[in-house]
């Protein structure tokens, strides 16, 4: 395999990828009335933490249920509308009250600030170039990495700040992975967001070359009308499996 | 000192890239470039602005990045050249109908105006890859073109614009030439570039050549635009950069130890609006303020103290001024007399703004 400029980059497996379901786990023990019951049940966990586990989702359900009287938290309003209006009205004025609500909810909706999780997920899953695997597993993302500043209004600026490490110094390879970050954050962000992307400090030998074309707008804007270009950040921002 | 919005027209959905205004007798032309191919031409009028032409959006196979009126020809004409990221440039030309009866006809010639369309006149080919701004002189018989292969083009022309022949090509920037302007009344060329550079360009003996290298700035050179001023000893241009600063340069003398070189220096940092990239940079032949825009989406008014003094403060800014949308271009624009300023954002909209001192 020596058409590979690095034959044997380190890779994490997928589960050991940073995900939002520890910050969802660490959720569960809010609202917890008994201390000897949070023992229990973080004991429970431990047994099995893994995500997927029928024990986590016994938990999830006892949460809810405990709940039910108690502000939702882990149900947004719109959810909780669309199983009313389910069970008590007929189509027409589902459609009537939902629309309604929505835009009334859109104006009063609380911020909700784009987090440093959910551009490692926008990214991570972004496809090696070169290799069958994620820049995630790569490591060429990482979740301390990321730098978000937003407070979530949709008429303020944002600012995302993403710092990405090469699987070698002198990766040639890094223009188009930090090109295909690029693509796939201004696709799926909104307009507000201002994205920056660097190498991370003394990972590459081009480094300043490097990040000045990454984020200089007038050539990115370019390489997107590069069809062959597009075609390949295309192949990337597709999923590895 | 306030801005106000007097008109915003949303023309497409992708990043509008330049603009370029040009009064004829009977309308205010504003020539937009854009990501979608298609350049549009507005009517600018004090009381309703409108989209008075569309041009053929095949002649280009990629974004129109810049724009630019030819200055000082036939009367009869008017023409435009475009410059696009498919290497090539576009000239384009139409007749206009003078109103010789004044305001009697005036309804009737605006409709005669509104039928005639710009027709293609001229490709010009010669960059090898993108091209990024097109400048005319101030007698409209050069053409400056530049591009990401690092050259700066100088084509000269006949008064008719239909044929091209490239008189220079100057490859001293070490990058990318992101902007190219000509003073507005000498034959002198500034080029800015991403190899944070601007560089100032003469012609001596039938040749073009470098003259002076204004350094300083720490990031890409976006756009440079040169003070209006008939007097040869008092040249001043203003920059904007990558490093989100508004710089002023000021011609000192000719320097006596390297033979047709020409010593400048900064003259001021305009005090700091920017928080990130400035894109676009407008001096004003009116009123000699000094117009930015940005990836901030904030378009800044600076008016000098006192003039030549290099002492400026900050009349007005407008922040947001294209939503959350950065804003590529800035140009000021004489509406009947009336000073307005133009700006076009990644929104695809062109916003026409009134301020008030």
């Amino acid at each position: 395999m020596s058409e590979y400029l690095n034959d044997n980059p380190d890779v994490l497996e997928v589960d050991e990828l940073p995900s939002r379901k520890e910050d969802n786990n660490e959720h569960l023990f809010e609202n917890f009335g008994s201390q000897e019951a949070l023992q229990r049940k973080k004991l429970l966990l431990k047994i099995d933490h893994s995500p997927t586990s029928q024990v986590l989702h016994n938990i999830e359900l006892l949460d809810k249920l405990l709940l039910l009287n108690s502000t939702p938290d882990l149900i947004s309003d719109n959810e909780n509308l669309l199983t009313e209006s389910d069970s008590d009205l007929n189509d027409e004025s589902i459609i009537g009250v939902g629309n309604e609500s929505i835009s009334e909810e859109y104006l009063t909706e609380p911020a909700d600030p784009v987090d440093i999780q959910e551009i490692y997920d926008l990214t991570a899953h972004i496809c090696d170039p070169e290799h069958p695997l994620t820049l995630g597993q790569l490591s060429i993302v990482n979740l301390p990495d990321i730098e978000v500043h937003d407070d979530g209004n949709p008429e303020h600026l944002a600012q995302v700040i993403i710092r990405i490490t090469p699987t070698i110094t002198h990766c040639s390879l890094a223009t188009l992975i930090g090109l295909g970050i690029r693509v796939r954050l201004e696709r799926a962000l909104p307009p507000r967001f201002r994205i920056t992307i660097l190498l991370k400090k003394g990972t590459h030998n081009s480094e300043q070359q490097v990040n000045k074309q990454l984020n200089d707008k007038e050539r990115v804007a370019a390489a997107c009308e590069n069809e062959q270009l597009l075609g390949v950040v295309s192949k990337m921002l597709q999923t590895c499996k | 000192m306030s801005i106000t919005l007097a008109k915003g027209i949303k023309l497409q959905n992708d990043k509008t890239w330049s603009l370029d205004y040009k009064r004829t007798p009977s309308a205010n032309l504003l020539a937009v470039a854009s990501t979608d191919r298609k350049i549009k031409i507005l009517n600018i009028k004090p009381n309703g602005t409108k989209l008075d032409d569309v041009l053929d959006g095949t002649v280009h196979r990629k974004a129109v990045r810049s724009v630019a009126w030819r200055p000082n020809t036939d009367i009869n004409t008017v023409t435009l050249a475009a410059g696009s990221f498919d290497a090539t440039v576009s000239i384009w030309t139409k007749d206009i109908v003078s109103h010789v009866d004044g305001d009697d006809d005036e309804e009737g010639g605006e409709e005669q105006d509104e039928e005639s369309e710009m027709d293609l006149l001229a490709i010009i080919e010669g960059h090898e890859n993108e091209v990024k701004c097109v400048a005319w002189s101030q007698d409209g018989m050069l053409l400056a073109t530049c591009s990401r292969d690092k050259s700066v083009w100088i084509w000269e022309t006949d008064e008719m614009g239909e044929e091209y022949e490239c008189v220079s090509v100057l490859q001293e920037h070490s990058q990318d030439v992101k902007h190219v302007v000509w003073h507005p009344s000498m034959n002198l060329l500034a080029s800015s570039s991403y190899d944070d550079t601007i560089r100032l360009w003469k012609e001596y003996d039938d040749d073009w050549e470098c003259v002076a290298v204004l350094t300083g700035h720490e990031g890409t050179v976006w756009s440079s635009d040169f003070e209006t001023s008939d007097n040869e000893q008092d040249i001043r241009l203003v920059s904007v950069s990558d490093d989100s600063t508004v710089r002023i340069w000021k011609y000192v003398e000719e320097d006596d130890e390297n033979d047709g070189q020409q010593v400048w220096i900064c003259q001021s940092t305009l005090p700091k609006v920017h928080w990130n990239q400035v894109y676009s940079v407008a001096w004003s032949p009116m009123s000699g303020m000094i117009a930015t825009s940005g990836s901030d989406g904030t378009l800044a008014i600076y008016k000098e103290t006192v003039k030549g003094s290099g002492s400026w403060e900050v009349v007005a800014q407008k922040q947001l001024c294209h939503g959350v949308y950065e804003v590529n271009i800035v140009k000021w624009i004489d509406v009947d007399g009336q000073e307005l300023i133009a700006t076009g954002g990644d929104d695809g909209s062109v916003n026409v703004w009134n301020f008030n001192i």
